[in-house]
């Protein structure tokens, strides 16, 4: 079995973690995916522990990636418990080259094998050690992201609901933009357009990570995405369904005009 | 080489007793760990599960937010959470760019459960440090 796949090939979750199965059924399923790949959790305990084969092999295969590179950790599946993991864990965008790829799948090992992470485990009465695969792709440099429900999550009513914003979705996912929001019915038809405030938009630096660029004054309230963009998400969306079932929770970003899907979860309710 | 250096490991005190094949197979368990300038290292109070050996920079101890002591290349800190996974007993921050070499609970305890003569070693410089404690009065 090799430890280091194309996204499209990640099949197991006990081998290479949830997102990385998420990713890799959405990539046979067709959807539009930053291109990837999938490092198994003993290849990554293999980097982690500074073995030089393994760190070749996925430098190597990483190596066919435009950089820069996001990287994220993918829970090995225990006992479902992989949701109630995702804040132990670490995404690490824009690693600036293969090159220290090593350093940044090291970096991830230790985000599950941290106090606090540790700490938890002992909460849950989980008392055997954590296994992390990876997922590697190429971070795209966005003009607008975010994220979607292909469902209301609050009522279940058959419509898509959009938050986005200016640049990567960062700035969505933790707060820092009142986003613009849309609600649009499965038949394409927009129901609502409602423009946000978004001051700063996150951008990617070249040597790494990231910095908050302030946003034009006219374009703070200017909506981020215009017809042609809410119907890609709308197919985006029902594709999504087709692939993975009702009432998913989608993170999204547009690159070079074009639609990608960068991760589809369950809808969790509240 | 993958791992920590065997004359580092020999000078923590756990680590003292043990002969340099088994110090090598306690080594070889160490993964390279990186922390930036002002990031927490461990946070006094939370549970601890590794044990690190400080390869290049400087680090911060710090005990009810009142600095104690500073830490450098050779030093040492968390190595009774390799053993009971107690809570850490100060706050280590990275005064600088921070290379460590860390060691978790979950890769030691197999290695002492299999192999007697590591664990009785281990014991014994245990209880030589409590003598120690007894003889100065504490």
């Amino acid at each position: 079995m090799n430890g280091v796949v194309p996204l499209a090939e990640a099949r197991d979750d006990a081998i290479f973690g949830s997102k990385a199965v998420g990713l890799g059924e959405a990539a046979r399923g067709g959807l539009p995916l930053p291109p990837g790949i999938a490092l198994a959790g003993d290849v990554v305990e293999a980097v982690a522990s500074g073995e030089e084969d393994a760190i070749e092999q996925v430098i190597g295969a990483a190596r066919s990636l435009a950089v820069p590179l996001a990287v994220r950790s993918s829970a090995v599946d225990e006992d479902g418990a992989d949701a109630s993991f995702a804040g132990q864990h670490l995404t690490l965008l824009n690693v600036p080259s293969v090159d220290v790829l090593d350093d940044a799948v090291r970096d991830i090992w230790w985000s599950a094998n941290s106090d606090s992470a540790i700490t938890y485990r002992q909460k849950v009465g989980l008392f055997h050690r954590p296994s992390v695969g990876v997922v590697v792709q190429s971070l795209l440099d966005p003009e607008t992201a975010g994220v979607m429900f292909t469902r209301n999550p609050m009522t279940g009513a058959e419509e898509r609901m959009i938050e986005a914003s200016w640049g990567l979705g960062e700035a969505v996912v933790a707060g820092q933009v009142i986003p613009d929001g849309f609600r649009i019915a499965p038949s394409g038809e927009v129901l609502e357009r409602r423009p946000g405030y978004k001051k700063i938009a996150i951008r990617s630096l070249p040597e790494g990570g990231t910095f908050e660029e302030q946003v034009a004054a006219e374009r703070v309230e200017a909506l981020c995405l215009g017809d042609r963009e809410l119907a890609a998400l709308n197919r985006l969306a029902s594709r999504c369904e087709e692939v993975y079932g009702p009432a998913r929770d989608i993170e999204f970003a547009f690159a070079g005009g074009e639609l990608y899907l960068l991760q589809c979860r369950a809808v969790t309710r509240f | 080489m993958p791992g920590a250096p065997v004359e580092s490991v020999l000078r923590v005190p756990l680590f003292s007793e043990l002969n340099e094949e088994e110090a090598q197979q306690v080594a070889s368990l160490f993964k390279q760990r990186r922390f930036k300038p002002g990031e927490t290292v461990a946070r006094e109070g939370s549970g601890g599960a590794a044990f690190f050996l400080i390869e290049a920079g400087e680090a911060v101890v710090t005990v009810a937010g009142q600095e104690r002591r500073r830490l450098g290349p050779g030093d040492s800190f968390g190595e009774i959470a390799l053993i009971d996974e107690g809570a850490r007993s100060a706050t280590i921050t990275a005064a600088s760019e921070l290379r460590c070499y860390g060691l978790t609970y979950w890769d030691f305890r197999p290695l002492v459960q299999g192999n007697a003569e590591i664990s009785w070693k281990l014991l014994q410089s245990v209880v030589g440090r409590l003598r120690d404690e007894q003889a100065a009065g504490r």
